[in-house]
């Protein structure tokens, strides 16, 4: 479903070029659980950022659900993004001014959904998440691990074919990271949505069927589990 | 959508409730005065629109030329009326002659009145087209009528039928009330004239008005004329250009030839706005105001503005997480643009609901100062277009640069925590901060000045002693008839020390003559001079100062052909020894006794105009009484009145304090400068506002460093200087851009007045360091706070 080749990412300092992604080749099946673990510094984020289309490579060809990613304008990239791919974050990133129900539901209006559709839709994942309880509070008022769940929630609502991880758990206690990881193996499995996370923790990425790692831009090695 | 957005707006007003107050006060206070202003504005615009036939309605004006100083005037002589007539009665419908709008007083069996009116031609109400609530426009036709206003109708007669009505008018005419009509507006220009008596019946009452029928240089009253439609009003004011120069030189009258008189046709839609001549040429007049009044509201509006863009770009850290999240669930920069302008418009809804509150609070006040009756037009759907479609554009404005901007993060980057605006970003924020406070201070100075000047006015010494010193119209001669009378039984009730009658009050001059000779007076100068007659007492009652000779007395038989110069006047003749010269006036010699130091009668900001004291030798339209001092004014004004009335029991005594009259003279200004401290204040109000936020987002932002410089032993002042000293440089900025700016516009201002306040140094030096004192005493408040913050508190946050 997804295929990176020759993809860098460099910042010109001086006369040198600045190597973050150094010529890496990538091929993702559909249905794959993929960790991409390295030392800090070693790309992790911008790979996964490069993969989400949030941030551009320098150089290099980048396929996704059958587009040519490197030829898209903005508009269209934004839409195939929109359809197929959501992103969990290390600090949940909810929006605080907004309840668990209304976090959930934000990305359905930026995709025109109806009103009665989309309150079925984040009733059923209120009810998928065991939340029904919390979706009138706001994310101050709940736990890392609950704010993280709202955050898997909310990435899954419109029904994304990939799931962008950048270290999930990384604010988390091991308890708290261990739901969070049975649950991406549940949907991997169950539901077959693709899922690409970024880790520190041996651990976590043995939770996946790959485990790719990187070092200062390159991949290192690349295990199949 | 819409819904989602009002939500998050709403949600985001309430969570910051110092950044909402600020936002919405400002705003409210800024659209709160632009609403006032443009009631104000529209209320000056619409001056004289109630007329119907508006557009068609002129007066007939002249130029006169005196010593190569064009002085342009209402006053025209009254046979100017038939030759209008004669030559050009194609052009007009109608033509009317009037006099001046005077007091008269109105009486009807026990019932007296004074009241303002005018004596004027039979077609004046069709001229006016008089709304008649009684009766109909031809009521004048018959010399002994009058016409009322509804009020006055409603005061002579309460519900009674004013029609037929028998009246008095001064006592001495005998008129029957022939119709009512409503009252002309507060902004009409004929707004005081509550009656309107037949012209033909005026002419009836004094003998010189048979004279001054056929006299071409009596310039004493005033010509109103409505246009045949279609006629064009420039080409026939070019037309009677000269048709008084012609008559007046078929008259062979060469003194009165020589004042060149130019006449033209003033329509109506510029007698109000455009009442200044300078030197022959309108140079505009009350639309300066408009103009000036309407520049600061719009600068309050924008400083308002600027408050929001400020405050939401300072915010923006906050918010740019919130974007970043937003546009990686799929948010297009367009929703988030509208987003945010959802979030300035419901703010700027919210000012402008509160706006309509403070300004029907602010009217009646607004109202006694602006000397106006302004009302909300709350049933005027056009008062709702406009102010809806100005707080929606006040929305879009303010909202733009926080709507364009934030929309603009990157969410990669404001994600990652590595959001760092640059020092870029924040120079458009100093700017509008520099802008603003440019604004206040420039603002301060006029109003510092304009203050001062009217200050430096009313300190001018008047050359008389006003306190203490009343002054009554005499409508009737009765009082001079008993004057030796009177006087000798006010004096006797202790009531007063002196009295004296004249023929201008102290704070006019109502008489002006020209073509006086002198010795050595040079071939060919154009003589103009305030004549005042007088009675010998007049000088101790108003106690002016002698300085060359002596005042009249009742000693020297021959002082009643003597005269008193004033300094202007003798310097205007250029005597060294003005005493014991001879003065020629129509034909007869008067010898100079003395010279008084000058009185300001006529405006206390122009030249004294040179002035003739002379014996009066006829009834004086003005009593003058001084007051005695150890009696109190109360007690004095009951003895007076009772003896007036006992001598003259049909006119009431109506009278007025001098130095009141005096004051009036400065409501003008006096207003001018009252609106505008009003609106600096407010202005500088807002400013510290925006002021006092942007401090309170530093403070936030700059948490974590207070706490490590304090760590480091920073003192609580080495602190308080590093918060403040950024707005001091600003705001030192703004001083000097302002100061030249203030500098350039008030000396054009002042130029104005001949009796000018000097703009001294020290008036921008106070307001320089008035301006840095608010400033730091506005952010002082969150510097010290933070800076006395506990710094394990604000690291723990990190």
């Amino acid at each position: 479903m997804l295929s990176l080749q020759h993809i860098s990412k460099f910042y010109q300092a001086g006369g040198t070029r600045n190597f973050v992604i150094n010529d890496i080749s990538l091929e993702v099946e559909a249905g794959e659980f993929i960790s991409i673990m390295g030392p800090s510094g070693s790309g992790k984020s911008t790979l996964l950022n490069i993969i989400g289309m949030l941030d551009e490579p320098s150089s290099g060809y980048h396929y996704f659900a059958g587009e040519t990613v490197h030829q898209l304008k903005d508009k269209q990239r934004s839409a195939l993004y929109k359809k197929f791919i959501g992103f969990v974050f290390q600090a949940y990133h909810l929006i605080d001014e907004l309840t668990v129900y209304e976090n959930i539901e934000t990305p359905l209006i930026y995709q025109d959904f109806k009103s009665a559709e989309r309150k079925a839709m984040v009733a059923d994942m209120l009810d998928r998440f065991q939340i029904v309880g919390k979706k009138d509070l706001f994310p101050a008022q709940l736990s890392g691990g609950q704010q993280q769940l709202v955050g898997i929630a909310r990435a899954l609502i419109a029904g994304p074919k990939l799931l962008l991880a950048d270290e999930p758990t990384g604010n988390l206690n091991s308890k708290q990271g261990e739901e969070i990881m049975q649950l991406f193996k549940k949907l991997n499995k169950e539901d077959g949505v693709t899922i690409i996370q970024v880790t520190h923790s041996e651990k976590n990425a043995e939770y996946g069927s790959r485990i790719i790692n990187l070092l200062d831009g390159r991949i290192e090695s690349s295990k199949q589990l | 959508m819409i819904k989602n957005y009002l939500k998050i707006a709403w949600r985001n007003l309430v969570k910051n409730k110092v950044h909402t107050f600020i936002n919405v006060v400002g705003l409210s206070l800024g659209m709160a005065v632009v609403m006032l202003i443009s009631l104000w504005i529209y209320d000056e615009l619409s001056y004289d629109k109630y007329f119907p036939s508006y557009d068609h309605i002129v007066q007939v004006m002249q130029h006169q030329t005196i010593n190569h100083n064009t002085i342009t005037q209402v006053d025209i002589p009254i046979p100017l009326g038939a030759k209008l007539r004669q030559d050009y009665g194609q052009d007009f419908k109608y033509i009317v002659l009037s006099t001046y709008t005077d007091q008269h007083t109105i009486s009807h069996e026990d019932k007296k009145l004074n009241h303002s009116g005018k004596f004027m031609q039979a077609q004046a109400p069709d001229l006016l087209t008089l709304k008649m609530i009684r009766g109909n426009r031809s009521g004048l036709s018959d010399p002994s009528s009058i016409m009322l206003s509804s009020s006055l109708a409603k005061a002579m007669f309460g519900n009674a039928d004013p029609m037929n009505q028998l009246i008095k008018i001064d006592n001495t005419l005998n008129v029957k009330v022939t119709g009512v009509y409503e009252d002309m507006p507060q902004n009409t220009s004929f707004n005081d004239v509550a009656f309107i008596a037949p012209w033909d019946l005026f002419m009836t009452t004094f003998p010189y008005l048979k004279r001054a029928a056929t006299q071409w240089g009596n310039n004493s009253w005033e010509l109103f004329a409505q246009m045949n439609p279609g006629v064009d009003v420039n080409k026939v004011s070019a037309d009677i250009k000269y048709a008084k120069l012609r008559s007046i030189l078929a008259q062979g009258d060469k003194i009165g030839a020589s004042f060149n008189p130019v006449l033209f046709l003033n329509p109506m839609s510029r007698w109000h706005l455009y009442s200044a001549y300078f030197n022959g040429v309108n140079i505009g007049g009350k639309i300066e105001f408009v103009w000036m009044f309407g520049v600061i509201g719009l600068f309050v509006l924008i400083l308002a503005c600027i408050n929001f863009m400020n405050l939401s770009t300072a915010r923006s850290e906050k918010r740019a997480k919130e974007v970043g999240v937003r546009k990686t669930l799929g948010s297009d920069r367009k929703q988030l643009i509208g987003q945010f302008y959802t979030e300035s418009l419901l703010m700027s809804s919210l000012a402008f609901a509160i706006s309509l509150i403070l300004v029907q609070l602010a009217l009646p006040w607004f109202n006694q100062v602006a000397d106006k009756q302004l009302v909300i037009l709350w049933d005027a759907p056009v008062f709702w277009i406009i102010a809806i479609i100005c707080s929606l554009l006040t929305g879009i404005m303010a909202g733009s640069y926080p709507a364009l901007y934030l929309s603009s993060f990157k969410p990669v980057k404001v994600l990652k925590g590595a959001f760092n605006a640059g020092p870029y970003a924040k120079l458009p924020r100093k700017v509008l901060v520099v802008l603003q406070f440019t604004v206040s201070i420039t603002l301060i100075i006029g109003t510092v000045v304009i203050f001062r000047q009217v200050q430096f006015t009313k300190n001018r010494p008047v050359g008389y002693g006003r306190e203490g010193l009343i002054q009554a119209q005499l409508r009737t001669d009765v009082i001079h008839k008993h004057f030796d009378a009177i006087k000798y039984d006010l004096l006797k009730s202790g009531a007063i020390t002196n009295i004296a009658e004249s023929n201008s009050p102290l704070t006019g001059v109502w008489q002006r003559e020209s073509g006086l000779s002198w010795r050595n007076k040079p071939a060919g100068l154009q003589d103009d001079f305030g004549i005042i007659p007088v009675s010998f007492d007049f000088g101790k009652t108003v106690n002016w100062k002698v300085i060359d000779g002596r005042d009249f007395s009742k000693e020297f038989i021959t002082d009643s052909s003597g005269i008193i110069l004033n300094e202007s006047a003798a310097r205007f003749m250029n005597f060294s020894h003005p005493v014991g010269e001879t003065v020629k006036k129509d034909g007869r010699n008067y010898k100079i006794i003395g010279v008084v130091k000058d009185l300001v009668m006529a405006s206390p900001y122009e030249r004294v105009t040179p002035t003739i004291f002379f014996i009066i030798d006829f009834p004086g339209n003005i009593v003058s009484i001084r007051i005695n001092p150890n009696i109190s004014t109360h007690d004095a004004i009951a003895k007076i009145n009772a003896i007036f009335q006992q001598y003259d029991p049909d006119s009431p005594f109506d009278y007025q304090f001098t130095d009141s009259e005096y004051a009036k003279k400065f409501d003008d200004e006096e207003r001018t400068g009252k609106l505008a401290g009003f609106f600096t204040i407010l202005a500088i109000f807002i400013s510290c506002l925006g002021l006092f936020g942007m401090a309170s987002f530093m403070a936030e932002q700059r948490t974590k460093e207070i706490g490590i410089r304090k760590v480091l032993g920073a003192s609580v002042f080495s602190l308080w200087q590093l918060m403040s000293q950024e707005f001091v440089v600003l705001v030192s900025i703004s001083i000097l851009i302002a100061i030249p700016t203030a500098y350039y516009f008030m000396h054009n201002w002042i130029r104005h007045y001949y009796y000018q306040a000097a703009l001294s140094w020290w008036i921008f030096v106070i307001t320089a360091l008035g301006g840095l004192l608010i400033t730091l005493v506005t952010v002082s408040y969150q510097g010290i706070k933070s800076a006395l913050t506990n710094p394990v508190k604000s690291l723990r946050n990190e």
